[in-house]
């Protein structure tokens, strides 16, 4: 079989991604004389049309039968691959990849040793793809409804979009209201809009419309299937649970706010007068903005980062609230027009649009900012008695560089955005994963923001990262574009990649069944053999290690070419040696 | 050039192997010496994996898999986890030491901790020194 394979291997050298420390024509050259390579070549971009019509070309010039291509990694640029030997000609299954940029020319500082590494990798991928098979592709039907979980901005949109395609949708809400974070806030930055305009038509839209199912305080409880056909079950109001069918799903479970008392320098919980963003926005929407006492304050401090941008809390910035911020700094002079407003931040980020903008007219309402260093973080402690203002911030302004210390009536902490304490629980619902902070992974943070590991489940908006109104709104509608595309097409297509049970070999012991998390492998009691649901397989392999007869096969992921590769790593290695 | 060892990993398509690929985006550096396996789950890892790798020569094998609960499988990091110590208990018959095969958690976003693993695994095994069997399969190469 091995000999009989006309093998064509492509290094790319990833303009210098790859180049750099691999010497890629050194690959090559070792490459070549592997057995059953009929061409090997390298190419500064082998994604590129050139570098893939090369391919296409020689797959018929010297009518290869295998191709592999010594690149990315395969998460990046496998389907591209694919694409391009099945215009060749050739089935796509045909096709192995060597990852030599991701686990090799990014990760080592070694020019030799990166390059030996990759001659072995791309001589594991050269001893495998001979033994790799054909499959076509699986049609499944789609199921053209849609399960939505989250009645907040990102879902309302998501819903409406869908439904305005005349799709149903099925929008879940914990709740027992709609709106989400955004029905807590009253302004929007940086046009100073309100929040209240934007969800109210919104919300309207989605109750009055026969396509949207809206089931308020409920929860998903479970999920089985895949893509175009799952089956989820609703728990509503803690009892009844109503079972639905949809084809796609999209998460918009949004974000939970930093809890501002574990800071303890700022005196949250201690202080009555010291406040969280949220709770000012309760104030601000109630149009009144007073201290405890009902007094109005004299001396606002705003501190920002409260939770964010610190190696203590979370590390990440949470985006908004800098423009929050300046928001509230026009809301309380409009409230307020004597108080006096002091910003305390560590970096200014207004990225977004009219950012800029907002923040210069906000300092030209006498707004007096200043920059504290995110280590070394201001400290809120109570007025000596007898002073007409009731606490003191004390703060190392680093642009002047002197310790400056603020009266202040009241402190608005801005907290940060974190994952919602059930995230794991929703990522384990829809089998997608999280990051280290507990937001959810996109598939490809640039290029495929809102698909997930999970084929027909999307995210949206703050659950996948801190994110502004625009943006979640973006997101929500570009989950409805995936979706619709998928609807259009009227059926689609799965991977082949299962396992598959040899009945010949099969003992009927019935080890697997029980090994299998998606309950995909049957018992024929009349055969006495098992035998594996090709659909409902998801190709995990458990099984196939399992089986004490050696009876099951893992599509893609044999057991002979998974030796290849074994061999393939230390051959290289002890030929060198 | 001293002794190096030459490691094989066999990583979850999910977790790990994104969390290599992870460390690559990153520019995270690593030691170069271990070669990288795919394989969709933990729970594909058949232990003839690591026995064909050990009696191969190499000097160590690496199993990642999602952490416990992270599974994209639901529960395929547990087979592995349960396979585990029998694969470990078999290889202790045989000679092998404890330090040159094991089993870590990695996830999609852990690269950092991926290159941890890889360097700490390469600097023991470095000290440890070439495997038994490498050493036997070079001696049976030289008489050739």
């Amino acid at each position: 079989m091995t000999t009989e394979c006309k093998i064509g291997v492509y290094v790319c050298s990833c303009g210098t991604n790859i180049g750099k420390m691999v010497d890629c024509d050194a690959v090559t050259g070792y490459t070549k004389n592997l057995p059953g390579v009929a061409v090997c070549k390298s190419y500064k971009y082998m994604c590129s049309n050139p570098g893939q019509e090369m391919i296409v070309k020689d797959i018929q010039r010297y009518g290869l039968d295998r191709v592999v291509v010594a690149a990315c990694s395969p998460r990046m640029h496998e389907p591209t691959f694919r694409a391009a030997i099945s215009h060749g000609g050739l089935n796509p299954y045909y096709l192995e990849m060597a990852n030599i940029r991701e686990q090799c020319s990014w990760v080592h500082d070694d020019h030799q040793q990166a390059t030996d590494k990759a001659k072995a990798l791309t001589c594991a991928a050269v001893k495998r793809v001979p033994f790799h098979e054909p499959f076509d592709m699986q049609s499944v039907p789609m199921n053209s409804a849609s399960l939505v979980i989250g009645g907040g901005v990102a879902g309302l949109t998501a819903a409406l979009e869908l439904a305005d395609a005349n799709q149903p949708v099925y929008l879940v809400e914990k709740d027992g209201k709609l709106g989400g974070n955004l029905a807590r806030i009253d302004l929007t930055s940086p046009y100073l809009d309100s929040a209240k305009d934007l969800l109210a038509e919104r919300i309207c839209r989605v109750t009055k419309n026969p396509k949207i199912t809206v089931m308020l305080n409920s929860e998903v409880e479970s999920i089985s299937g895949y893509v175009g056909n799952f089956k989820a079950q609703i728990k509503s109001n803690g009892e009844a649970v109503t079972d639905i069918e949809i084809g796609s799903i999209i998460v918009c479970t949004g974000f939970r706010e930093f809890d501002a008392s574990k800071v303890g320098e700022y005196g949250y919980g201690r202080f009555p007068n010291v406040v969280t963003s949220f709770d000012l926005e309760k104030m601000l929407k109630e149009g009144r903005v007073v201290m405890k006492d009902g007094k109005t304050p004299k001396y606002v401090t705003i501190i920002n980062c409260v939770g964010s941008r610190s190696g203590k809390y979370n590390r990440y910035c949470s985006r908004v609230c800098c423009m929050t911020a300046l928001k509230y700094a026009n809301g309380i002079k409009s409230a307020a027009p004597d108080a006096f407003i002091t910003n305390l931040y560590t970096d200014m980020n207004a990225f977004g649009k009219g950012c800029e903008d907002f923040y210069r007219r906000s300092a030209e309402r006498d707004t007096i900012f200043m920059m504290f260093d995110k280590h070394a973080p201001p400290t809120v402690s109570a007025a000596g008695k007898g002073e007409h203002f009731n606490m003191l911030v004390k703060v190392n302004e680093i642009l002047s560089g002197e310790e400056v210390e603020i009266p202040a009536d009241m402190v608005v902490l801005m907290v940060g955005m974190e994952a919602r304490e059930d995230s794991m629980n929703v990522a384990r619902l829809v089998n997608i994963s999280r990051d280290k902070d507990g937001w959810f992974i996109e598939s490809h943070p640039k290029l495929d923001p809102v698909a997930t590991s999970t084929d027909g489940v999307f995210i949206a908006g703050a659950c996948a990262s801190p994110k502004d109104i625009p943006d979640t709104v973006a997101q929500a509608r570009a989950t409805t574009a995936r979706i619709l595309a998928k609807i259009c097409q009227g059926e689609i297509w799965v991977e082949p990649v299962y396992a598959e049970i040899n009945e010949d070999l099969c003992s009927g012991c019935r080890v697997c069944n029980e090994l299998c998390p998606y309950s995909a492998i049957d018992y024929d009691p009349v055969k006495k053999r098992s035998a594996i649901i090709s659909v409902m397989c998801k190709s995990c392999g458990g099984c196939v290690a399992g089986c004490p007869s050696g009876a099951i096969k893992a599509r893609h992921f044999t057991d002979k070419q998974i030796f290849e590769q074994i061999e393939g790593v230390l051959e290289w290695a002890s030929s060198r040696a | 050039m001293g002794f190096e060892p030459r490691i094989v990993g066999f990583l979850c398509n999910w977790c790990s192997y994104t969390g290599a690929d992870l460390a690559g985006t990153s520019r995270i550096k690593y030691q170069p010496n271990v070669s990288i396996i795919r394989v969709m789950c933990s729970a594909r890892i058949d232990p003839t994996f690591v026995l064909k790798a050990l009696s191969m020569g190499a000097d160590g094998v690496v199993i990642c898999g999602c952490h416990p609960v992270d599974c994209h499988y639901i529960s395929g990091n547990y087979k592995a986890m349960r396979r585990f110590p029998l694969l470990k208990k078999l290889l202790k018959e045989f000679g092998v030491e404890d330090e040159r095969v094991r089993l870590e958690w990695v996830s999609a976003s852990e690269g950092q901790r991926f290159s941890e693993v890889i360097n700490d695994m390469t600097d023991k095994i470095r000290a440890l020194g070439p495997s038994k069997i490498r050493v036997q399969l070079d001696a049976d190469k030289v008489e050739r």
